[in-house]
């Protein structure tokens, strides 16, 4: 009575592990045009989802079924942008400017090192990180006063080869290393902690967003994003509906991509991954055993 | 007397500028690959640099890129084309007016065929990695005088090349490639010539 009694308990555990990791993907939701819009950088905010437009020089504001609801123009190649409250951070690559806007008021943002095409910022209260395309450098400051730099050219850990983007988390600062074609991850005193992608086989990873158990990344020439688990390990591919990708975030649990080429916003859900059958299965007959 | 002076002042500085404006040669040029914005924002970046450079404008969906000069520099169609080279791109087309209205433009391939020409069409191994590699390769490709179509395909790292073997050989049209920065089977590309190469484009070498 006991074993069977175990064995049902066993079979339980089996069954529930088996929905458990029956994983849930990203999935194709939806595609969301945007009319004469080439997307390359994107965040979010409390009224919609901001874009950058490089080719068109504007930042563009819009609504969930991409509806343009403000723009701003007359700026200098703007590339991967953030927001905080109701500023937006914009990095100029054109003309080595970081500006903030809040309202319609402008700031410049001063660095304590000269930029050269600064093509990504984030800010987390008053810390900001910019990536310095052409410096190959981070420049990080913990205040909004006071300013770091680390990173060189080079294939090395901690070297890079024209960072696009910067995302910074609680406890590090993540950098797109896009053309050394993997991710980085730093102390805020710039030690580096952990590389993450070059298994990948990634073309340009151009663009990057971290949350608290995935790490997303454009694969830009293989048109593909790229799912990590926090160590870094594979998790998936996300191919449908991909164009030269440029960026991602994730907001209010749908994951958005910037298609450059496809001039579109795609979104993805969390859904039960489709079951697959094993590459083994398929082959079986063709083996001699 | 004030008045006529101020007016005279007026007039000279009028001329002075409608003549400098006059003494620009605008340049047109059409370049492949700009697939990249990081890449071509950046050629249009390092282009603004230069010191006299005016107008300098790049439709990332066209390829048209252009801007105006100061005449007396003389900047040659050869100058052009190797900073936009230099730059990383491949110009493909190249058009100049020059400020006293005199036109020159580039050829893209200059193959002429004759009665003894044998043409012959051959795919061999090139490797690339994106768009902006294959206007540089297909452009190294035809720039040999017995070239009449090149064509590569990134997915496969193969160069499909028709010429003339009575005018070059399958040799010379990868040693070509390799000097313009891509490794092929018979010839190497120089460390310095990978190393020239803009960022999106650095390609696994071939062992």
């Amino acid at each position: 009575m006991k074993q069977i009694y175990n064995l049902a308990i066993l079979a339980f555990i089996i069954a529930g592990c088996t929905s458990q990791d029956k994983d849930q993907t990203w999935q194709l939701s939806e595609t969301i045009a945007l009319e004469g819009v080439n997307p390359i950088g994107i965040a979010a905010s409390d009224n919609g989802i901001w874009l950058s437009d490089g080719d068109h020089n504007r930042v563009v504001l819009i609504d969930d079924n991409g509806k343009t609801l403000k723009v701003i123009d007359s700026l200098d190649r703007p590339m991967h942008i953030a927001t905080e409250g109701n500023e937006i951070i914009i990095p100029q690559y054109g003309n080595d400017e970081v500006i903030r806007f809040r309202e319609s008021a402008k700031t410049v943002i001063t660095t304590k090192d000269s930029l050269d095409a600064p093509a990504g910022v984030d800010v987390r209260g008053n810390e900001i990180a910019i990536a310095d395309f052409y410096n190959n450098k981070i420049h990080y400051s913990s205040n909004g006063t006071d300013w770091m730099t680390f990173g060189k050219e080079g294939k090395a850990d901690g070297d890079f080869y024209y960072p696009t983007d910067v995302q910074i988390t609680e406890n590090e600062i993540w950098v797109a290393d896009a053309y050394n074609n993997r991710v980085q991850s730093f102390t805020k005193n710039g030690t580096h902690i952990r590389t993450v992608g070059v298994d990948q086989d990634l073309n340009a990873a151009t663009g990057i967003f971290v949350t608290e158990n995935e790490i997303f990344v454009t694969d830009f020439e293989n048109n593909r994003i790229v799912v990590f688990d926090m160590a870094g390990r594979f998790k998936q591919e996300i191919k449908d509906g991909i164009s030269k990708p440029t960026d991602v975030l994730v907001r209010e649990n749908k994951l958005y991509v910037t298609n450059y080429k496809g001039s579109n916003l795609t979104a993805y859900t969390l859904k039960e991954a489709l079951d697959v059958i094993p590459e083994e299965e398929h082959d079986h007959d063709d083996h001699e055993h | 007397m004030k008045t006529t002076m101020i007016t005279l002042v007026i007039a000279l500085f009028t001329t002075m500028g409608m003549q400098a404006q006059k003494a620009m040669d605008q340049f047109e040029i059409q370049v492949d690959g700009l697939g990249c914005p990081f890449c071509a924002y950046g050629l249009e970046k390092k282009f603004k640099e230069f010191k006299g450079i005016k107008k300098v404008a790049i439709d990332i969906e066209t390829g048209d890129f252009s801007f105006q000069y100061p005449a007396e520099k003389a900047l040659t169609m050869d100058d052009i084309t190797k900073q936009v080279e230099k730059a990383g791109y491949t110009p493909i087309t190249s058009k100049i007016t020059r400020a006293n209205g005199s036109v020159e433009t580039s050829k893209a391939n200059n193959t002429e065929l004759s009665a003894t020409s044998e043409i012959v069409t051959q795919k061999i191994l090139v490797a690339g990695k994106c768009g902006m590699c294959e206007a540089r390769i297909e452009k190294a490709s035809n720039g040999i005088l017995g070239v009449t179509e090149a064509s590569w395909k990134e997915e496969q790292n193969m160069l499909e090349v028709t010429f003339d073997k009575s005018q070059t050989t399958l040799d010379a049209i990868q040693k070509a490639v390799a000097q313009a920065g891509h490794d092929t089977k018979a010839h190497k590309a120089t460390k310095q010539a990978y190393k020239d190469l803009p960022a999106c484009c650095k390609y696994q070498r071939l062992q």
